[in-house]
């Protein structure tokens, strides 16, 4: 490893034109918003590389919909069986699509002028530090997405994603973050984590995923870093030491710690989701054949929601059976009362459907039992026993 | 804009797209906007906004240039601004995303958002299509009011001329 400087939070204002950053922390919040200090404060001119590992998260990009990209209810359990691993769930500032870190993966970032940025050169950067790492997994290279994947020869072999691209642009400056699997041992969970039971059910505006079968590149993590940075250093010449940055950064940047509260937050997380419906049945906007329901639903079940910035704007809840009936039309109007009352609810603030279907109006137990359980299973939630 | 001509030069490995951007810096391009006010004075940004401020300079609207909206490529997102909210020249007002790119859109001057295009919500790609065209089902961002500041901000502003003239170098030094 590389000479490390003390960590001095104030080395991170550094106007040296190159830079060299890695963080102790496995925090992802944490160290999203020192990689977004790096972007707004650095030195315009400045070329900064900045890598971290963090621990188990799943990470969607700026502009899509947690409830469509994760399987929010695995997050939550986390990562089994024996020891529960926890799970984070984080919304980056880059665009792009959903993927998952861990100890396995180094996550590479550089921030240059704007006027130098490009989509593959860092990508290319760190195929040539795999190439030297030569861990005789695959050939590495760029592909058309701006990711990079491993070619492997053979039978069962072919081409497998294992390091992601996204990007931030501001006025001046251009970040551009990618991803690195080398040694996750969670490869076989990762397809549950990113796959919602929502998904057949919901249309969302935003950004959706596109899925690449993965695979581990072989390497050690640290060694990988410092290979990244070795090609760094060839690029663009003298960084200096590199410079250990970590937890410690939050006492000394307020900014760094407005960022952590940020990210955090649910409002970030989960109402800046871009507008979405979820409609149990076809719908003109969104005419899908829909996946049966469970049949244990009543049979003339229709939900249909509207989210937008996170809340309920419109809902339509029909063929529930009610108790202690005393005129016919009473069911509709309260299909309608319970319509009436999801609106304008937070969908994050809805812990348990049951309990909501409770309050809204006399539910059969039945009907409260499946309904409810079926929208805790389609926005992640628990149905306690 | 987030200097957003810079995805021209990550456009170059493939070679039919940098043959298309060349004839974009070349700009033989029709502009197919109308203006809603007579007289209005269109501006450019380095970060490739144009406004158009009306000729009373107490309203304008934004959006990103024909040239900024080809080199970004698919949009697929726009994250309007704030109703309501006050900028000064340069803050970021909302985003595009593209390619997997969050790019800032910036106030070219200092402004207050009074109306934003909810039809990019549904169609994104409008900025692909028509960026410079401020009427309805245009590309347009949003319409503003214009404060002191911001009359005093159009002079650092680029007319089409000179922006023409800003891209064509941009292009050269691409190429």
């Amino acid at each position: 490893m590389s000479l490390i400087a003390q960590c001095k939070p104030r080395a991170l204002r550094a106007s040296r034109p190159v830079q060299v950053y890695r963080s102790t922390s496995s925090d992802p919040y944490v160290n999203l918003s020192i990689e977004h200090f790096l972007l707004q404060r650095t030195h315009a001119a400045a070329t900064v590389l900045f890598q971290y590992v963090n621990r188990p998260c799943v990470v969607v990009g700026r502009n899509q919909n947690p409830w469509l990209e994760a399987n929010l209810q695995q997050v939550r359990r986390g990562l089994g069986p024996d020891e529960p691993v926890p799970v984070d769930l984080v919304r980056r500032r880059s665009g792009g699509g959903a993927v998952f870190h861990d100890a396995g993966n180094v996550n590479w970032a550089v921030v240059c002028p704007a006027a130098a940025f490009d989509r593959d050169r860092h990508a290319e950067m760190v195929v040539r530090a795999l190439q030297a790492l030569s861990p005789g997994t695959g050939t590495p290279r760029v592909n058309a997405r701006h990711d990079i994947v491993l070619d492997t020869p053979g039978s069962g072999g072919g081409s497998f994603k294992i390091s992601g691209s996204a990007y931030k642009l501001t006025r001046l400056r251009a970040l551009h973050h990618g991803t690195c699997l080398l040694a996750s041992p969670h490869l076989g969970a990762i397809s549950a984590l990113l796959r919602s039971p929502a998904a057949p059910f919901v249309k969302a505006r935003g950004v959706e995923s596109v899925r690449s079968p993965v695979r581990n590149a072989g390497a050690d993590p640290g060694a990988f870093m410092a290979a990244v940075v070795a090609k760094f250093r060839h690029m663009y010449g003298d960084a200096g030491d590199e410079v250990m940055v970590g937890a410690d950064a939050l006492d000394a940047v307020p900014e760094i710690r407005a960022g952590v509260a940020e990210l955090m937050s649910p409002e970030w997380i989960y109402d800046q989701t871009p507008q979405f419906t979820l409609s149990s049945h076809p719908t003109d906007d969104d005419p899908r054949p829909r996946p049966a329901l469970p049949p244990n639903l009543p049979p003339n079940l229709r939900i249909h929601l509207t989210v937008r910035h996170g809340e309920i704007q419109t809902a339509a809840v029909s063929g529930l059976r009610y108790v202690a009936l005393s005129r016919a039309d009473e069911s509709a109007a309260h299909d309608a009362a319970l319509s009436t009352s999801l609106a304008g609810q937070r969908l994050h603030d809805i812990r348990d459907w049951h309990a909501v279907l409770e309050r809204a109006a006399p539910v059969s137990a039945a009907d409260r039992l499946h309904v409810g359980g079926w929208l805790n299973g389609m926005f992640g939630l628990e149905t306690s026993a | 804009m987030a200097s957003i001509a810079r995805y021209i030069r990550s456009a170059r490995p493939s070679g039919l797209a940098a043959l298309a951007q060349s004839s974009v810096s070349r700009r033989v391009i029709a502009r197919p906007f109308s203006v809603t006010a007579t007289n209005a004075i269109r501006k450019y940004t380095k970060e490739h906004e144009w406004i158009d401020v009306a000729a009373d300079k107490k309203t304008g609207v934004i959006g990103i240039s024909d040239y900024a909206a080809k080199a970004l490529g698919d949009v697929v997102f726009v994250e309007l601004p704030e109703l309501g909210k006050k900028f000064a020249a340069g803050d970021a007002i909302g985003a595009v995303e593209s390619v997997k790119s969050a790019a800032d859109i910036n106030a070219p001057i200092s402004c207050t958002i009074s109306h934003v295009n909810l039809t990019l919500e549904e169609k994104p790609n409008a900025i692909n299509q028509v960026p410079e065209d401020d009427s309805h089902g245009g590309g347009w961002i949003c319409k503003v009011t214009v404060s002191e500041q911001g009359i005093k901000d159009l002079d650092n502003l680029m007319t089409l001329e000179a922006y023409d003239e800003f891209t064509a170098t941009e292009g050269e030094e691409e190429h």
